[in-house]
């Protein structure tokens, strides 16, 4: 027996393979017994009674279980058993069924497990695994059912290729899930799911212990799976969170989903009142409201706090609340911002500079700077020099100048609706059409983001709409679609849609008035609108649709469809009819808007390669189509990755090729392509990219890296980069429109005092703010044509980005809504996707009493025990409740 | 600047030209000042470093963002190579690259940085003469110069064209095995746990991480092998560096000992330096006991020296600075001499030992060593594997090659039992230095 299986041994690979053949005799004493051993049982398994068969079978089986495999080696009784694979197989074919021959199947089955499968085969160990007796799968051990549901993803697939029947292959994966799920191995279970296609039913293996990390393994992988998984893998996270009823988590996942009515069932399903509240507050900070006087999420008591929390009505005053408690009330002037003094060389104070610019870049400096304190020293001012300085000042700047200077003191007065508007009110009777223009477009600002019952922008701002002055109209229009940015409001849709349609009106006016339309719908396909943008689109003659404001209108089109994927097909087919010369154009907005975020590797390669083009000035294509489409395809690719951070951190690597290889179109769009992948996150690659560019040689793409240096720190108060502006500063001293923008990204750079921030991304950057991105996208499409639009008349196009602008703070409240100081640790956070045990969500921490500010990439956790936070992320305003196990343990 | 314009008359007239001239200035960045650390974040921190992926563990997830990683990728090479036909830049790097060379000149003179005035400016000495204040030419990577370096110079004006990249220390470019050893695990005679053990310390961390993740814990860092001499450490270090694909730096204790004040140390710190930057690498310590013995007064310099050589590597092998992945394996006959400190753990996490092996071992020890030799069919191993002597690995190893050397001298081409006699009788009076077999004191 023992001559004839050296015969047939089969060679183990590796460098046993060598060893073996030299020492077969060379086995330690136990070892050789172990084996005869098997050899025995092997051949009593042949035996042809049954009850020798079963005890030799039973007698192997224990052997290999009981042995004590290491992580280095195959378990002994498998080596010794392998070469015995073959005639274990042969004698199998020829048994009779019955107890032992699922026993032997059981053998057989493990022992397949060391040998490798041949292709278009099912797998041995899972074949054998069917044919054998269904006992409890975990007794075989984890890798045994690890490598089993290997087997059955290759096989599932093998199966649905040639459309063979797969039910027994589910049969087993519903063994073996329960296995994972019980054991610690989540992702294994979802993994199994998601191969075999029954992720549904995943949420029934799920209790309260285990449901955070499924859940948490679900949503980190929704945003690498192909289009239609990404969204089951959402549905069965949000089907967990409803089980084991944790409603902020369910309604965060609800509005990654973008569904509505999963955002209304969550909220109509959540009874407790804390948890509504804090619900409440988690869709104000995404700008979603909900019908609380009807539908489904529907309310009876509680209704005036929670409509309260979720128009964002409190939220001017719990931002002073943070300002006071950081001690950073008192109004900046632009020149504690300049700072002047620390300047070396020449200070660009002389008379030199053009004076107007100068006096604009202060008004939007101060105007950043100050958003949102309600007061500041050059608009509002104190008490004493009140009247005569504040007038004097909008005064000070020239024409359209002042249209930017009425409209910073809403930016000023942003979010407070009722103290802010008297303030305003009596420009908006002024005699001068850009104080008026200026003062609509304020009301319009102050209004961004909150929402009020008595809906005072509309009623202020609709009846400018048709006014003659086109620098009026444009005020009122753009402040409608800043004050309902994200709200849907039909009422504007009534109104715009004529001035959209009108033939006869100004292009600029129809640029601005469909970008507000696609503030107001953005990212939900609104039928009326697109229609209304297209259809003026194709009516338009080529000289209207050549303006860089007209572009605009295309940009509007792209923000209906923001994020939403494939609905966008039929509108992008109306934009290849469109006029040759915007046609390109019009389909690469549509098609970067309708994916932004979506972290779609196709559209990434698509829009690398319309970047990569070399268009020759001379060339036909040249002529038929220009090169503007070619900078949209470079924010295309940042506008998509900019999803999950490895997209993010991949576009940037990809920029310094677009860079390097790029025609000059190319590599203006490149530092607004980093601004957008990097919003209010100072990181030292893309600044120090940025500040290479900004003393590039092309004065555009100088221009563009100042502003982007702004964009990229805004609101953290970045010291580096500010020191890099102040040198920027003195380095273009005599260039009056770079150091307007070296103004403005000083400004941005210290915007809100450092307390605020631009990123649209919020909750552990999971939940993307459609207005605030749109906002964004606004500012960086002006951008991309500076001297028609930022350097030009239309300056206030930087007020776009008032809609992304959000207190980057965590402060915690009571039951009552009240702050509630109490001490947290704020750090970096890491990924703590599929790792074992508790591990540490943050790093680098430091311990800090509420309220505190957040960094983009930081996290914060409670530090006592004392509370318990009802949200599981602690950003913006979190409710605390009281733990009910909390001991006092000091003396 | 100055000197250039200062002759011309400067009037108000030609102010615009005087703008046009400023704009073409550009500030060069601010000096970085560049030491080693530095050195390595400026490796890390520029674009080319592809990011993290968590988690560590198989699963889909890993999966799905390798993949996406390797997209993007595919696409920037896609496009790279795309743009290279479109527009090669191969010319137009190659021009930049000649008139470079002409700029540098040659033959170009190495000399030492000594001190950098601002951004253009340095002094320099070369290695006969005296110190000069040179130009640095703007086209120097001056991220990578530090004081001390060596750097080339233009032969005439002696302005600064180029660096010499400072390259690891010789010494620790030696110690890197670059052929493998021959002796593999199956050389190895017994010793089957001792090889389990090494195998998860240092081999598993290496090629599978994530086992060492799933459980929650990190993974041993250091080995240390201990025994009597010939009992096979220096051995399994061999099999060790044979099987991995890891970078195998071996050592031997006394080369940490150098001729001059504050070497030693600093060969450590290269040597781990190096090990860092080809991670992942295994650092193999022979005979620690050189350096490692434990601290105690003493007042002669040179074994201040050697002491202050260990408290390197101890901070190395556990200090302040996080070591990915770098293991460490150490070996000696006298661990009781060693320092504490050298064996907590954190530095050394397993302790292996090699006992004299027991007839077993023997047994397989002499069947490995005799078998490639041709033995006469009297020749009885057991009566040698039973024998109550105590012999190593490294003794049966000397006396089947004595056996086969006294089969030699008669010119026989067959070893006989009573060669192996003889051999082991030469080995062990060798061994007790002398005092022959049999005689009890």
């Amino acid at each position: 027996m023992v001559a004839e299986k050296n015969e047939q041994q089969i060679k183990p690979e590796g460098k046993d393979g060598k060893k073996k053949d030299a020492k077969v005799e060379e086995l330690t004493e136990e070892d050789q017994e172990l084996k005869s051993n098997l050899e025995l049982m092997v051949e009593r398994s042949q035996d042809v009674e049954a009850g020798v068969q079963k005890m030799a079978l039973e007698a192997m089986r224990k052997e290999i279980r009981s042995a004590t495999s290491s992580m280095t080696s195959v378990p002994k009784p498998l080596k010794f058993l392998r070469p015995h694979y073959t005639t274990l197989k042969e004698f199998f074919v020829n048994m009779d069924s019955g107890e032992n021959k699922f026993l032997l199947a059981d053998v057989l089955s493990l022992l397949a497990m060391t040998l490798v499968t041949k292709e278009d085969e099912i797998p041995e160990s899972l074949k054998y695994r069917l044919l054998g007796s269904t006992e409890d799968i975990g007794s075989w051990g984890h890798e045994y059912v690890r490598n089993l549901a290997g087997e059955i993803g290759v096989e599932f697939n093998r199966r649905q290729n040639v459309g063979e029947s797969v039910e027994e292959l589910l049969g087993l994966a519903r063994q073996i899930v329960p296995f994972h799920m019980t054991n610690n191995a989540e992702p294994e279970a979802v993994d199994l799911l998601i191969e075999v296609e029954m992720l549904g039913e995943l949420s029934q293996h799920v209790v309260a212990n285990n449901h955070a990390r499924t859940c948490l393994y679900l949503v980190s992988c929704s945003s690498y799976l192909p289009e239609p998984e990404d969204l089951q893998v959402l549905e069965v996270a949000h089907e967990i969170f409803m089980k084991v009823a944790k409603f902020p988590d369910a309604l965060r996942v609800a509005i990654k989903l973008g569904s509505e009515d999963a955002i209304a069932t969550t909220f109509a399903t959540c009874t407790d009142k804390m948890e509504k509240r804090q619900l409440a507050y988690m869709l104000a900070r995404q700008g979603i409201t909900l019908d609380l006087q009807s539908g489904p999420a529907a309310v009876e008591d509680d209704q005036e706090t929670l409509q309260e929390i979720m128009s964002n009505a409190t939220l001017t005053e719990s931002f002073l609340t943070l300002a006071r408690d950081l001690d950073v009330m008192e109004a900046k002037t632009p020149e504690d911002i300049y700072k002047s003094h620390l300047v070396e060389g020449r200070s660009p104070s002389g008379a030199a500079a053009d004076s107007a610019r100068q006096n604009l870049a202060t008004t939007f400096v101060n105007a950043f700077v100050n958003a949102g304190f309600g007061h500041d020293k050059l608009m509002t001012g104190t008490t004493e020099d009140d009247s005569a300085n504040n007038v004097t000042w909008i005064f000070k700047n020239k024409d359209h100048g002042k249209m930017s200077a009425a409209a910073s003191l809403g930016c000023i007065l942003l979010w407070d609706v009722e103290g802010g508007l008297p303030q305003i009110d009596k420009y908006l009777y002024s005699t001068e059409n850009y104080v008026v223009a200026g003062a609509l477009l304020a009301v319009g600002i102050v209004n961004c983001g909150v929402r009020n019952e008595c809906d005072p922008a509309y009623a202020l701002l609709h009846d400018s709409v048709y006014k003659e002055n086109p620098a009026v109209r444009v005020g009122a229009i753009q402040g409608l679609g800043l004050a309902y940015a994200g709200t849907k409001k039909e009422d504007v849709q009534e109104l715009l849609v004529p001035v959209v349609a009108d033939d006869k009106t100004r292009t600029e006016i129809v640029g601005f008035a469909a970008l507000s339309l696609g503030l107001v719908f953005v990212g939900t396909c609104h039928e009326e609108s697109a229609q209304a943008i297209s259809t003026c689109m194709m009516t338009r003659p080529e000289a209207d649709l050549e303006q860089p404001l007209a572009r605009l209108a295309f940009l509007g089109l792209g923000l209906l469809f923001l994020g939403k994927g494939a609905a966008v097909e039929a509108t992008l087919e109306i934009a290849k009819t469109l006029n040759p010369k915007v046609a390109r154009y019009a389909q690469i907005v549509l098609e970067a808007c309708a994916y932004a975020g979506s972290g779609n590797v196709l559209k990434v390669q698509s829009f690398l390669a319309i970047a990569g083009e070399h268009i020759d000035k001379e060339s036909e294509q040249y002529k038929n189509e220009g090169n503007a489409h070619q900078a949209i395809a470079v924010i295309g690719i940042a506008l998509v990755a900019m999803g999950e951070e490895l997209g993010t951190s991949m576009a940037i690597r990809a920029m310094e090729h677009l860079l390097q290889y790029g025609d000059p179109e190319v590599r203006r769009a490149c530092p607004l392509a980093l601004a957008l992948l990097s919003l209010s996150i100072a990181e030292l690659t893309v600044t120090d990219t940025l500040r290479r560019l900004s003393h590039d040689t092309d004065e555009e793409v100088a221009m563009a890296a100042v502003l982007s240096l702004g964009l990229v720190s805004a609101g953290s108060n970045n010291a580096r980069i500010a020191s890099q502006l102040r040198q920027l500063s003195s380095y273009y001293y005599k260039e009056p429109s770079l150091l307007f923008l070296v103004r403005t990204a000083q400004g941005l750079a210290h915007m809100g005092k450092g307390l605020l921030t631009l990123q649209p991304y919020h909750t552990d950057r999971q939940l993307c703010n459609p207005a605030a991105l749109a906002g964004i996208l606004s500012t960086i499409f002006c951008a991309m044509d500076m001297k028609a639009t930022i350097l030009g008349k239309y300056h206030h196009v930087l007020f776009y980005l008032v809609t992304a602008m959000q207190p980057r703070m965590l402060l915690t409240v009571d039951e009552e809504l009240k702050p509630l100081p109490v001490s947290v640790r704020v750090g970096q956070a890491v990924d703590v996707v599929g790792q074992a045990g508790r591990p540490k969500t943050i790093t680098g921490f430091q311990t800090h009493t509420t309220p505190v500010l957040l960094a983009v990439g930081e996290r914060a956790e409670l530090a006592t025990e004392k509370y318990i936070a009802v949200p599981p992320v602690l950003e913006g305003f979190v409710i605390l409740k009281e733990n009910p196990e909390y001991m006092e343990t000091s003396v | 600047m100055g000197q250039n314009q200062s002759g011309l008359p400067g009037g108000p007239g030609d102010k615009k030209d005087d703008k046009k001239q400023k704009k073409k200035w550009e500030p060069p960045a601010a000096p970085t000042r560049v030491g080693k650390k530095q050195r390595k974040r400026a490796g890390a921190d520029v674009g080319s470093r592809l990011p993290n992926i968590t988690p560590n563990s198989k699963c889909k997830l890993r999966l799905l963002k390798l993949d996406r990683v390797k997209d993007y990728l595919l696409m920037e090479e896609e496009f790279v190579t795309n743009q290279e036909r479109l527009k090669p830049q191969d010319e137009k790097n190659e021009e930049d690259r000649s008139k470079v060379d002409d700029l540098r000149g040659s033959p170009m003179s190495v000399g030492n940085l000594e001190e950098i005035i601002d951004d253009s400016h340095a002094i320099v000495s070369s290695s006969v003469g005296p110190e000069y204040y040179v130009n640095i030419l703007s086209f120097v990577d001056k991220g990578q110069l530090e004081p001390g370096c060596s750097v080339l110079m233009h032969n005439k004006v002696l302005s600064i064209v180029g660096v010499l990249a400072d390259e690891a220390d010789p010494l620790v470019s030696v110690m890197k095995v670059d052929k493998a050893p021959l002796e593999s695990y199956a050389d190895v005679g017994g010793l089957e746990s001792q090889i389990q053990e090494i195998k998860e310390a240092v081999e598993l961390p290496l090629t599978h991480p994530e086992l060492y993740e799933d459980i929650g814990i990190k993974p041993p860092k250091g080995v240390i092998l201990y025994g009597e001499p010939g009992t096979g450490k220096t051995l399994l270090a061999k099999a060790v560096a044979n099987s991995t694909a890891a970078t195998f730096l071996r050592v031997v204790g006394s080369e940490l000992i150098q001729k001059y004040l504050g070497d030693g140390p600093k060969l450590v710190r290269e040597l781990f330096r190096v090990a860092d930057e080809l991670a992942p690498s295994i650092v193999f310590i022979d005979e620690i006991d050189a350096v490692g013995t434990k601290r105690y007064e003493s007042t002669s310099g040179g074994e201040r020296e050697i002491q202050r050589t260990m408290l390197e590597l101890l901070n190395q092998m556990d200090g302040f600075d996080a070591r990915g992945d770098v293991k460490v394996i150490l070996a000696t006959n006298l661990i009781e001499s060693l320092d504490p400190a050298l064996l907590r753990p954190g530095r050394v996490d397993r302790k292996i030992e090699f006992p004299l092996p027991d007839a077993k071992t023997k047994r397989r020890i002499f069947g490995i060593h005799t078998g490639k030799m041709t033995l006469s069919e009297e020749v009885n191993i057991e009566e040698f594997v039973m024998a109550k002597d105590e012999l190593s690995g490294a003794d049966i190893k000397a006396v089947c090659t004595e056996a086969g050397l006294l089969a030699l001298r008669e010119r026989r081409m067959k070893v006989t039992h009573a060669d192996f006699k003889k051999a082991k009788e030469k080995v062990l009076y060798k061994k007790k230095e002398g005092v022959p077999e049999g005689l009890y004191m």
